[in-house]
């Protein structure tokens, strides 16, 4: 279990990346949403004992990630935001160097890291240099470390960034095969909603909304979104030239002969709600 | 201490490159060449032996301090460090593989100087062991500064223009194509910063090239354990 009290971040030039975080979090999936500078990263890094915070305590099953750094980092493995593999190695050759760094046996290494790549469906590229594999099979690299490590919690910060839907979804499938916790940062709601069963959701280094996707989707329940690009029509959010209310269904009609568009509502709605209360 | 970390990265990290990638060996090898020719034709081969013994130091030297654009490249674009930190590996284990990964980089270099070397009939085992462990020396100590200087960098954008100033301040110009004793005192002394310069000076000796000045051991072991203390406790490992 992870527990976080009061952890808070503030950089020497006094911005706050995080601001008296607190939550727990006891599930399999969870998903951690929020635009860039949310302090998203910064709470993976925190927990995965690669930055240090200013005050607050996190803890992950019980042992302190700066007093117990060592144990932390027995149970975690933790995929940086756009990490990518060294161009000239292999998959292979990166499975192996990552698992020897994690106090695993080289020939122990070895079995693993062909299980892994092999349940990953990356058998054949095993041997390639990475710098000759697509995007998506390079972050794949990546989730086959998470998988060959057999860690606990796997921490994946923003695992499919900048990749095309094609990719995204074989890392989706690779996240799939992970046996142990997982904690992931995205800003692609449809990634939240396929892989997390708890949502988390960040704003300016504090948790704005908290639940499955369901339960935070529910303030939507039976609206609409209604946009346009006339700022003197009503609206209650803009985004750049966009300005956006939220409908109920029933209105749509209206709305549609003052000139609106109707969208459905996705996750992507959370963002442009903010976490503020919808009224109709 | 991961001994199994350390040997696994240089090995992957450091020999698999040499074939992956043999331009960048080529062009660690160049800039010695090139004096070691340069030298011979000006000095009509008088300084032959000294572009030749100077020719290991730099390449060591060369390659060491190049690893400060690969290792803040790695900190800063591929996140490799990052990715380290939270194993059970020390900022210790990584320097020293890349220390390592750095000496096999140099490994074709150093035989091409060999090779060299042997057919100018200049190595005993009593110089060639002293400078088996100056090149030792010289490769901590300036890896020691590459950490150091990897840290401080902020923007990929200068990670090699940094290493290319540094490689030419740390490793061309301190006394190590040519007799350390030409050059005025204050100047030797201040070219001392680098740990190229004092085992120049006792390559030079343990080679007859020049007189044993032996405050330049001190110089040397006390410039490896400040510049590694230094890199240990003001690089990024985990950052605050």
């Amino acid at each position: 279990m992870i527990e976080v009290r009061a952890l808070e971040k503030r950089y020497s030039d006094g911005n706050y990346a995080l601001r008296k975080v607190s939550f727990r979090l006891d599930k399999r999936v969870t998903a951690i949403i929020g635009r860039n500078g949310a302090g998203k990263t910064t709470l993976m890094r925190i927990l995965s004992t690669q930055l240090e915070q200013t005050s607050g305590k996190a803890t992950i099953d019980g042992y302190d990630t700066l007093k117990d750094a060592d144990k932390v980092r027995r149970i975690v493995v933790s995929i940086p935001q756009e990490a990518s593999p060294i161009g000239y190695l292999t998959p292979m050759e990166h499975l192996k160097m990552y698992l020897v760094a994690r106090g695993i046996p080289l020939a122990e290494a070895a079995k693993r890291s062909v299980k892994a790549l092999k349940t990953l469906e990356m058998a054949d590229a095993a041997d390639t240099p990475t710098d000759m594999l697509s995007g998506g099979m390079k972050r794949k690299v990546f989730v086959a470390m998470a998988l060959a490590s057999d860690a606990d919690m796997v921490f994946l910060d923003e695992p499919t960034t900048g990749l095309d839907p094609l990719s995204r979804f074989e890392v989706w499938s690779a996240i799939k095969e992970l046996k142990g916790r997982i904690i992931l940062t995205t800003h692609y709601m449809e990634e939240a909603a396929e892989l997390a069963e708890d949502v988390i959701m960040m704003e300016a280094g504090k948790i704005m909304q908290r639940g499955t996707v369901e339960q935070l989707l529910d303030k939507f329940k039976g609206m609409v979104r209604a946009e346009t690009n006339d700022s003197r029509r009503s609206h209650s959010f803009s985004v750049g030239n966009t300005y956006i209310k939220y409908i109920r269904i029933g209105e749509s009609e209206k709305y549609v002969k003052q000139g609106y568009s109707i969208k459905k509502i996705t996750l992507d709605d959370l963002f442009i709600s903010r976490g503020v209360a919808i009224e109709s | 201490m991961n001994l199994k970390f350390i040997g696994t990265f240089t090995w992957y990290y450091g020999f698999r490159s040499i074939p992956r990638g043999p331009s960048y060996i080529i062009s660690s090898i160049m800039y010695p060449l090139v004096f070691l020719f340069l030298i011979t034709i000006f000095s009509a081969g008088k300084f032959i032996d000294y572009a030749v013994v100077g020719g290991f130091i730099s390449i060591i030297g060369m390659n060491a301090i190049y690893s400060s654009s690969d290792i803040a490249f790695q900190r800063l674009q591929l996140k490799t460090q990052d990715l380290f930190v939270a194993t059970s590996i020390s900022s210790t284990d990584y320097m020293l593989a890349m220390a390592f990964s750095y000496l096999a980089t140099s490994t074709p270099g150093i035989a091409v100087y060999a090779v060299i070397g042997l057919l100018l009939g200049l190595f005993t085992a009593l110089n060639a062991l002293a400078l088996v462990v100056l090149l030792l020396l010289v490769l901590f100590g300036i890896t020691s500064i590459s950490f150091l200087v990897s840290g401080m960098i902020k923007h990929v954008r200068n990670v090699w223009g940094i290493a290319g100033i540094l490689g030419v301040l740390l490793t061309v110009l301190p006394p190590v194509f040519y007799p350390y004793t030409i050059l005025p005192k204050p100047l030797l002394y201040v070219f001392m910063i680098s740990p190229v310069t004092p085992a120049a000076v006792l390559a030079q000796a343990a080679f007859g090239l020049g007189p044993f000045a032996p405050y330049a051991i001190a110089v040397l072991l006390v410039e490896i354990v400040v510049y590694t203390a230094i890199a240990k406790y003001t690089n990024h490992w985990r950052e605050k």
